[in-house]
Protein backbone atom coordinates (compact mmCIF):
# COMPACT_ATOMS: atom_id res chain seq x y z
CA UNK A 1 0.00 0.00 0.00
CA UNK A 2 2.84 2.39 0.54
CA UNK A 3 3.85 2.00 -2.94
CA UNK A 4 0.41 3.28 -3.87
CA UNK A 5 0.87 6.68 -1.81
CA UNK A 6 4.43 7.91 -3.86
CA UNK A 7 3.76 10.54 -6.16
CA UNK A 8 6.11 8.60 -9.14
CA UNK A 9 5.94 5.20 -10.06
CA UNK A 10 8.14 4.86 -12.72
CA UNK A 11 8.46 1.48 -14.58
CA UNK A 12 11.75 0.13 -13.68
CA UNK A 13 12.19 -1.44 -17.52
CA UNK A 14 10.74 1.47 -19.06
CA UNK A 15 11.34 1.23 -22.83
CA UNK A 16 13.76 -1.80 -22.30
CA UNK A 17 11.26 -3.48 -21.00
CA UNK A 18 8.56 -2.85 -23.56
CA UNK A 19 11.08 -3.97 -26.10
CA UNK A 20 12.44 -7.36 -24.15
CA UNK A 21 10.91 -10.43 -26.63
CA UNK A 22 11.83 -13.00 -24.07
CA UNK A 23 9.42 -15.09 -21.05
CA UNK A 24 6.67 -14.48 -23.45
CA UNK A 25 5.27 -15.68 -26.80
CA UNK A 26 3.28 -15.08 -29.23
CA UNK A 27 0.96 -12.79 -27.37
CA UNK A 28 4.23 -10.61 -26.83
CA UNK A 29 4.95 -10.20 -30.44
CA UNK A 30 1.37 -9.41 -31.20
CA UNK A 31 1.56 -6.57 -28.22
CA UNK A 32 4.44 -5.31 -30.51
CA UNK A 33 2.50 -5.63 -33.78
CA UNK A 34 -0.25 -3.87 -32.02
CA UNK A 35 1.40 -0.51 -31.05
CA UNK A 36 4.07 -0.21 -33.90
CA UNK A 37 0.87 -0.75 -36.47
CA UNK A 38 -0.86 1.59 -34.70
CA UNK A 39 1.70 4.63 -34.11
CA UNK A 40 2.48 3.78 -37.99
CA UNK A 41 -0.91 4.27 -38.58
CA UNK A 42 -1.43 7.53 -36.93
CA UNK A 43 1.40 8.94 -38.81
CA UNK A 44 0.43 7.75 -42.29
CA UNK A 45 -3.19 9.53 -40.64
CA UNK A 46 -1.77 12.42 -40.16
CA UNK A 47 -0.14 12.42 -43.88
CA UNK A 48 -2.81 11.64 -45.43
CA UNK A 49 -5.25 14.64 -43.85
CA UNK A 50 -2.29 16.97 -44.97
CA UNK A 51 -1.94 15.27 -48.82
CA UNK A 52 -5.31 15.68 -48.79
CA UNK A 53 -5.64 19.48 -47.60
CA UNK A 54 -3.57 20.77 -51.19
CA UNK A 55 -6.82 19.94 -53.01
CA UNK A 56 -8.01 23.40 -51.61
CA UNK A 57 -4.98 24.85 -53.37
CA UNK A 58 -6.70 23.84 -56.92
CA UNK A 59 -5.65 21.18 -59.45
CA UNK A 60 -2.53 21.73 -60.05
CA UNK A 61 -1.29 21.88 -56.58
CA UNK A 62 -3.30 18.33 -55.86
CA UNK A 63 -1.82 16.65 -58.76
CA UNK A 64 1.25 18.03 -57.96
CA UNK A 65 1.31 16.32 -54.76
CA UNK A 66 -0.42 13.31 -56.03
CA UNK A 67 2.65 12.73 -58.45
CA UNK A 68 5.00 11.85 -54.93
CA UNK A 69 2.74 9.08 -53.86
CA UNK A 70 1.93 7.90 -57.13
CA UNK A 71 5.19 5.73 -58.00
CA UNK A 72 5.86 2.19 -56.96
CA UNK A 73 7.64 3.33 -53.43
CA UNK A 74 4.34 5.48 -52.95
CA UNK A 75 2.51 2.17 -53.87
CA UNK A 76 4.71 0.09 -51.57
CA UNK A 77 4.14 2.49 -48.52
CA UNK A 78 0.24 1.97 -49.48
CA UNK A 79 0.38 -1.79 -49.45
CA UNK A 80 2.12 -1.19 -45.63
CA UNK A 81 -0.29 1.06 -44.43
CA UNK A 82 -3.52 -1.47 -45.74
CA UNK A 83 -1.51 -4.90 -43.82
CA UNK A 84 -1.02 -2.45 -40.79
CA UNK A 85 -4.98 -1.40 -40.70
CA UNK A 86 -5.55 -5.04 -41.25
CA UNK A 87 -3.98 -6.45 -39.04
CA UNK A 88 -4.07 -3.66 -36.57
CA UNK A 89 -8.24 -3.62 -36.84
CA UNK A 90 -8.39 -7.90 -36.92
CA UNK A 91 -6.14 -8.00 -33.67
CA UNK A 92 -8.22 -4.99 -32.14
CA UNK A 93 -11.23 -7.16 -32.13
CA UNK A 94 -9.40 -10.26 -30.81
CA UNK A 95 -8.50 -7.77 -27.72
CA UNK A 96 -12.04 -6.29 -27.23
CA UNK A 97 -13.07 -10.19 -27.05
CA UNK A 98 -10.31 -11.01 -24.74
CA UNK A 99 -11.21 -8.11 -22.44
CA UNK A 100 -14.81 -8.79 -22.23
CA UNK A 101 -13.48 -12.12 -21.49
CA UNK A 102 -14.64 -14.34 -24.67
CA UNK A 103 -11.85 -16.92 -25.58
CA UNK A 104 -9.96 -16.69 -22.31
CA UNK A 105 -10.97 -20.39 -21.45
CA UNK A 106 -12.35 -21.43 -17.83
CA UNK A 107 -9.89 -20.87 -14.91
CA UNK A 108 -8.13 -24.24 -13.93
CA UNK A 109 -5.46 -25.63 -11.37
CA UNK A 110 -2.29 -24.48 -12.13
CA UNK A 111 -0.19 -27.38 -12.73
CA UNK A 112 3.21 -27.57 -13.85
CA UNK A 113 4.58 -26.04 -16.31
CA UNK A 114 2.20 -23.73 -15.09
CA UNK A 115 1.10 -22.28 -18.57
CA UNK A 116 -1.77 -19.71 -18.15
CA UNK A 117 -5.32 -21.02 -19.47
CA UNK A 118 -6.19 -17.49 -21.05
CA UNK A 119 -3.10 -17.75 -23.32
CA UNK A 120 -4.41 -20.38 -24.76
CA UNK A 121 -4.94 -21.92 -28.82
CA UNK A 122 -8.34 -19.60 -28.88
CA UNK A 123 -5.85 -17.02 -28.75
CA UNK A 124 -2.83 -18.05 -31.16
CA UNK A 125 -5.37 -18.48 -33.63
CA UNK A 126 -6.71 -15.28 -33.41
CA UNK A 127 -3.44 -13.80 -33.84
CA UNK A 128 -2.62 -16.09 -36.76
CA UNK A 129 -6.01 -14.90 -37.99
CA UNK A 130 -5.08 -11.68 -38.03
CA UNK A 131 -1.86 -11.85 -39.68
CA UNK A 132 -3.09 -14.11 -42.64
CA UNK A 133 -5.69 -11.30 -42.92
CA UNK A 134 -3.17 -8.76 -43.25
CA UNK A 135 -1.38 -10.69 -45.84
CA UNK A 136 -4.23 -11.03 -48.42
CA UNK A 137 -5.06 -7.42 -47.59
CA UNK A 138 -1.70 -6.66 -49.25
CA UNK A 139 -2.06 -8.99 -52.02
CA UNK A 140 -5.39 -6.98 -52.94
CA UNK A 141 -3.50 -4.01 -52.33
CA UNK A 142 -1.18 -5.06 -54.55
CA UNK A 143 -3.09 -6.41 -57.31
CA UNK A 144 -5.13 -3.14 -57.40
CA UNK A 145 -2.11 -0.58 -57.17
CA UNK A 146 0.50 -2.37 -59.71
CA UNK A 147 -2.67 -4.44 -61.56
CA UNK A 148 -3.43 -0.94 -63.43
CA UNK B 1 -4.11 11.39 -2.68
CA UNK B 2 -6.91 10.75 -4.57
CA UNK B 3 -6.92 12.18 -8.21
CA UNK B 4 -9.96 13.62 -9.37
CA UNK B 5 -10.87 12.82 -12.99
CA UNK B 6 -13.37 14.07 -15.61
CA UNK B 7 -13.47 10.25 -17.06
CA UNK B 8 -12.43 6.68 -15.50
CA UNK B 9 -9.94 4.96 -17.40
CA UNK B 10 -12.07 1.96 -17.81
CA UNK B 11 -14.46 4.51 -19.47
CA UNK B 12 -11.42 5.52 -21.51
CA UNK B 13 -10.90 2.20 -22.72
CA UNK B 14 -14.28 1.59 -23.84
CA UNK B 15 -14.10 4.89 -25.83
CA UNK B 16 -11.16 3.44 -27.57
CA UNK B 17 -13.06 0.13 -28.65
CA UNK B 18 -16.26 2.10 -29.10
CA UNK B 19 -14.10 4.56 -31.78
CA UNK B 20 -12.01 1.57 -33.26
CA UNK B 21 -14.95 -0.93 -34.35
CA UNK B 22 -16.88 2.46 -35.84
CA UNK B 23 -14.25 3.49 -37.46
CA UNK B 24 -13.29 0.25 -39.50
CA UNK B 25 -17.07 0.35 -40.88
CA UNK B 26 -16.43 3.94 -42.06
CA UNK B 27 -13.00 3.47 -43.67
CA UNK B 28 -14.54 0.47 -45.13
CA UNK B 29 -17.22 2.84 -47.19
CA UNK B 30 -14.25 5.32 -47.64
CA UNK B 31 -12.06 2.51 -49.42
CA UNK B 32 -15.29 1.18 -51.53
CA UNK B 33 -15.70 4.49 -52.92
CA UNK B 34 -12.09 4.43 -54.65
CA UNK B 35 -12.70 1.36 -55.86
CA UNK B 36 -16.43 1.32 -57.54
CA UNK B 37 -14.23 3.47 -59.65
CA UNK B 38 -10.46 2.48 -61.23
CA UNK B 39 -8.39 3.89 -58.78
CA UNK B 40 -6.74 5.73 -60.81
CA UNK B 41 -10.00 7.72 -61.71
CA UNK B 42 -10.66 7.96 -58.18
CA UNK B 43 -7.75 10.19 -57.34
CA UNK B 44 -8.48 12.91 -59.92
CA UNK B 45 -9.64 16.48 -58.73
CA UNK B 46 -13.47 16.44 -60.08
CA UNK B 47 -14.11 13.31 -58.69
CA UNK B 48 -12.61 14.28 -55.28
CA UNK B 49 -14.13 17.61 -55.36
CA UNK B 50 -17.67 15.56 -55.84
CA UNK B 51 -17.05 13.62 -53.24
CA UNK B 52 -16.60 16.77 -50.90
CA UNK B 53 -19.61 17.77 -52.25
CA UNK B 54 -21.59 14.68 -51.38
CA UNK B 55 -23.51 15.35 -47.73
CA UNK B 56 -23.47 11.28 -47.00
CA UNK B 57 -19.43 11.12 -48.16
CA UNK B 58 -19.04 14.30 -46.55
CA UNK B 59 -20.56 12.98 -43.34
CA UNK B 60 -18.25 9.43 -43.26
CA UNK B 61 -15.16 11.71 -43.56
CA UNK B 62 -15.99 14.09 -40.88
CA UNK B 63 -16.27 10.69 -38.92
CA UNK B 64 -13.25 9.14 -39.84
CA UNK B 65 -11.49 12.37 -39.34
CA UNK B 66 -13.24 11.90 -35.48
CA UNK B 67 -12.98 8.67 -34.68
CA UNK B 68 -9.38 8.00 -36.22
CA UNK B 69 -7.95 10.67 -34.21
CA UNK B 70 -9.73 10.27 -30.92
CA UNK B 71 -8.84 6.66 -31.40
CA UNK B 72 -5.15 6.86 -32.52
CA UNK B 73 -4.16 9.97 -30.18
CA UNK B 74 -5.58 7.92 -26.92
CA UNK B 75 -3.65 4.85 -28.34
CA UNK B 76 -0.63 7.39 -28.11
CA UNK B 77 -1.40 8.23 -24.98
CA UNK B 78 -1.75 4.55 -23.60
CA UNK B 79 1.50 3.69 -24.54
CA UNK B 80 3.03 6.37 -23.52
CA UNK B 81 1.57 5.74 -19.87
CA UNK B 82 3.06 2.37 -19.90
CA UNK B 83 6.38 3.52 -20.10
CA UNK B 84 6.10 5.57 -17.77
CA UNK B 85 4.14 6.71 -14.57
CA UNK B 86 3.77 9.67 -12.63
CA UNK B 87 1.25 12.59 -12.03
CA UNK B 88 3.67 15.44 -14.07
CA UNK B 89 4.17 13.07 -16.69
CA UNK B 90 -0.05 11.81 -16.95
CA UNK B 91 -1.02 15.23 -16.87
CA UNK B 92 1.30 16.57 -19.97
CA UNK B 93 0.76 13.55 -21.71
CA UNK B 94 -2.90 13.99 -21.37
CA UNK B 95 -3.20 17.26 -22.43
CA UNK B 96 -0.94 17.00 -25.75
CA UNK B 97 -2.58 14.30 -26.78
CA UNK B 98 -5.96 16.17 -26.33
CA UNK B 99 -4.66 19.29 -27.97
CA UNK B 100 -3.42 16.87 -30.87
CA UNK B 101 -6.30 15.67 -31.37
CA UNK B 102 -8.46 19.14 -31.17
CA UNK B 103 -6.11 20.40 -33.96
CA UNK B 104 -5.97 17.54 -35.91
CA UNK B 105 -9.50 17.27 -36.37
CA UNK B 106 -9.76 21.58 -36.19
CA UNK B 107 -7.60 20.93 -39.82
CA UNK B 108 -9.05 18.16 -41.66
CA UNK B 109 -12.88 20.07 -40.93
CA UNK B 110 -11.19 22.92 -42.18
CA UNK B 111 -10.44 20.79 -45.90
CA UNK B 112 -13.79 19.51 -45.82
CA UNK B 113 -15.68 22.68 -45.72
CA UNK B 114 -13.16 24.75 -48.01
CA UNK B 115 -13.45 21.57 -50.21
CA UNK B 116 -17.27 21.65 -50.17
CA UNK B 117 -17.29 25.07 -51.33
CA UNK B 118 -15.08 24.52 -54.60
Amino acid sequence: MKELEHDSRNNLEGLKGWLNPSRYGWERISYWFQRITGVFLLIYFIGHVYETSTIVNGQNAWESFLELTQTVWGHLFLIMVIGASTFHSANGIRLIFTHVGIGLGTPGRPDYPYNPSSLNYRQKSGIWIALILSAAAMYYGFTVLFGE
Amino acid sequence: MERHRMLKESQIMKIHYITGIAAIFVVAVHILMRLIVPFGSSLEYDYIISNYKNIFYVFILESILVLISIHGFNGIRIILLELRQNNAWENMITIMTISATIALIAYGTRTIILANGL
